[in-house]
């Protein structure tokens, strides 16, 4: 028995499953997934049905922050065109789902790359800066645009529907949303064994070396937002099957930060931290309310400091993140597993 | 032993039972953290005291309500939330409301789910029943509350050689503007010139860029439409800038709650007033004083409180008829909420009528004037109740 990472061919560099109990599992765990709407009703599959969008949300930010490096703080912005323009074709249109996600995600994409041309000249803070602006800049158009958005009075979108098969309530939907989750993390993960993908990341860890390398460090930035925003924009058209009524109000600038939370808690450059930071952060709130809803019928004042604990506790998970696991859970995931894996011979 | 055990056991489970079937669910949909919490808390106490009192004084022909409230903050998506968990997993009978942005948001879902869903939004456009059939409030509408001010500031006016000028202030939301167009027509009819419209932002702090483009404007009057803490600040820049200007407010910034935020500067403030302020001298609101006495000490609070108050006496009052009918569903209580014509409300707002066809509760508002940090009453006004102003 090998007792290390020794990886002999190129084949066996690449490979998604390190071994074939990784595949097992993974398999049993979506089957696992699959059976959920048996188990959870109501209030639970809702929540369910939220992580499986904000992963999809914070697979796309990672795509752009994590591996390409070019921080956005439009996540959010970028969210609310996805499902206005599910608003409008599904809506307006009355076209059927399976063409309207793809469309909101390429409307998304269009508009995430108009926003990503400034990364040609900004970097860092400076490009955050510069989506912070796209975030407002969207945020008012969505506001005032009263015939397409419903301006601050929101608008509904009718069920997600092809032909007679309308997905009508969360356990059918969760039958779309899940598929189309792991579809896309598969495709995420896979992007990142291909040219394109090694482009992003030589363009995060030096741009400057990747444009002497041959990479054409404008076309692929560009491409990363393409891309992240079409992830986004495909999150956007689920949220809003989801909700079914969005306004200005789904989509105002804390859920860029709460995303862009996900990635740092999850783990930047990591499709696994991804899955985890959105699970994490979804249910942060969740599990809080949990708490603090049987201790408000002795502690009445709990109600009105709920909003502002979220708010700490949101703040102190990231500082204690940022402190003991820069990497984040992704990167505590691999610690634990290796440790099991060599036990008990760790050297 | 072993047989009493069983005989207890079995009484108990009894009495589960029957307490179950006796209870009636519903939802309460409440701001408590939001930019409207100002006059949400209030609302919401008044709404949850109602409920005590009904339970302690027969409930509903016997059963009781369990009302099932949460927070909301003033955000759409989370009153979307809430509402799904009250209708699907609760199975609520009615819901108890609170914004205009979350009401009008949740309209088609509460048609299509067949929940009566009784606001704290006034907004006109919820009176018309072929559109928003399950909508229902307790109050003139928005648009109603704006014409009788309007009505107001035609009789104030006393120059004669030109058209009294006014200003709207509103916030960038549904309630801020629920009622601007219903306001612009009616100004238009009866010879007002709205001369400036300034929207204020979410949670603003100062409102002096706004006040000085009215003063600019030269508007005579200002009907300022949000919530207590927001007027106190335009009335507060108005008196740092010296400004002349006639205030009014709509009746979630016009309380007793106004003079003790805005102090000096709230003096000569006009406000529509669809409900009392707490205390006044009306038969109704003896229940009021005594529920406080009994279970807060002798407390007393504000119009919120009495409007919160009201609003549940008028679901409560649906809720009696539909189980008397034995229908008490979604579509029993509509019907139920339906069939009250000129319901007395004991003064604490306008006897309350609606029908299949026109939600609108009551078209008369009163209007009050504070003076010496007191609310006195100008006078009743009533609105016509014209085809045309349905849903508007």
């Amino acid at each position: 028995m090998k007792c290390g990472d020794f990886r002999e061919t190129y084949v066996e560099d690449m490979a998604i499953f390190e071994t074939a109990f990784a595949r097992r599992a993974l398999w049993l765990f979506l089957a696992a997934m699959a059976a959920v709407p048996a188990f959870a009703g109501g209030f639970w599959l809702d929540v369910v049905n939220r992580i499986l969008i904000a992963v999809v949300a914070a697979t796309g930010l990672n795509i752009l922050t994590g591996f390409t490096g070019q921080i956005s703080l439009g996540n959010a912005a970028f969210l609310s065109v996805g499902a206005y323009a599910t608003a409008a074709l599904a809506g307006k249109a009355g076209l059927p789902f399976p063409v309207v996600i793809p469309l909101a995600g390429l409307i998304t994409a269009a508009v995430g790359m108009v926003f990503g041309i400034p990364s040609l000249r900004l970097k860092g803070l400076y490009l955050a800066v510069a989506t912070l602006a796209a975030h407002f800049v969207i945020e008012f158009a969505v506001t005032h645009w009263d015939s397409m958005t419903g301006g601050v009075n929101g608008i509904s979108i009718p069920a997600a529907a092809a032909g007679p098969l309308s997905l009508d309530g969360d356990a059918r939907l969760y039958y779309l949303i899940l598929p189309l989750t792991v579809g896309m993390l598969l495709f995420a993960k896979n992007l990142f064994r291909t040219k394109v993908g090694k482009a992003f990341v030589a363009i995060r860890d030096q741009d400057i070396s990747a444009e002497v390398m041959g990479v054409n460090v404008f076309k692929y930035k560009l491409l990363s937002f393409g891309v992240s925003s079409f992830y986004v924009g495909v999150a956007g058209a689920l949220l809003g099957y989801q909700a079914r009524i969005i306004s200005p109000e789904n989509f105002p600038i804390t859920l860029a930060i709460d995303q862009l939370g996900m990635i740092i808690i999850g783990g930047m450059g990591s499709i696994l931290g991804s899955i985890f930071g959105a699970v994490f952060i979804t249910l942060l709130p969740e599990l809080l309310r949990l708490v603090v809803g049987p201790l408000s019928a002795t502690f009445p004042q709990l109600t009105t400091l709920f909003s502002s604990l979220k708010m700490g506790v949101f703040g102190l998970a990231i500082v204690l993140f940022l402190l003991f696991e820069p990497d984040g859970m992704a990167a505590r995931w691999h610690t634990i597993k290796n440790y099991w894996k060599l036990y008990p011979f760790s050297y | 032993m072993k047989r009493t055990m069983v005989g207890m056991l079995s009484a108990a489970a009894l009495l589960a039972g029957t307490a179950q079937a006796q209870e009636i669910k519903v939802g309460g949909i409440f701001d408590l953290t939001g930019i409207t919490s100002d006059v949400g808390k209030p609302f919401a106490q008044g709404v949850q005291d109602y409920v005590v009192h009904v339970n302690e004084t027969g409930g509903v022909n016997g059963k009781k309500i369990k009302l099932i409230g949460a927070d909301y903050g003033y955000k759409i998506p989370e009153a979307v939330a809430l509402y799904k968990r009250l209708v699907n997993d609760e199975h609520v009978v009615l819901i108890n409301g609170w914004g205009t942005g979350d009401t009008l948001a949740l309209k088609d879902f509460i048609s299509k789910d067949k929940v009566p869903y009784i606001s704290a939004s006034f907004a006109g456009d919820l009176t018309d029943p072929s559109k928003t059939p399950y909508n229902f409030f307790v109050a003139p509408s928005y648009s109603d509350q704006l014409r009788a001010w309007l009505s107001w500031v035609k009789e104030d006016w006393k120059d004669k050689s030109r058209h009294p000028k006014v200003a709207f202030f509103y916030g960038d939301n549904a309630y801020g503007k629920a009622p601007m167009e219903a306001g612009r027509r009616f100004a238009k009819e009866n010879g007002i010139d709205v001369v400036d419209e300034e929207i204020l932002p979410g949670n603003f702090q100062d409102a002096t860029s706004q006040l000085l483009n009215m003063k600019q404007k030269g508007a005579d009057y200002a009907y300022i439409n949000v919530t207590t803490t927001g007027v106190s600040l335009v009335l507060k820049g108005a008196k740092a800038l010296g400004l002349s200007t006639k205030f009014g407010s709509n009746p979630y910034g016009f309380s007793e709650a106004l003079p003790l935020v805005a102090k000096e500067t709230a003096e000569g403030v006009t406000g529509v007033m669809p409900h009392v302020p707490y205390g006044s001298n009306v038969p109704g609101m003896k229940a009021l004083i005594d529920f406080n006495k009994a279970h807060h000490g002798g407390e007393t609070h504000d119009a919120m409180y009495v409007r919160g108050w009201a609003t549940a006496t008028v679901w409560v009052e649906g809720l009696k008829r539909a189980d008397k009918a034995g229908k008490l569903t979604g579509e029993g209580v509509k019907a139920a909420l339906e069939t009250l014509k000129d319901f007395d409300m004991g003064g604490l707002t306008s006897p309350i009528t609606y029908t299949p066809t026109d939600h609108r509760p009551t078209t008369r508002c009163a209007v009050y004037i504070i003076h010496g940090g007191k609310l006195v009453k100008v006078k009743d006004y009533d609105m016509p109740r014209r085809a045309d102003w349905l849903g508007l």
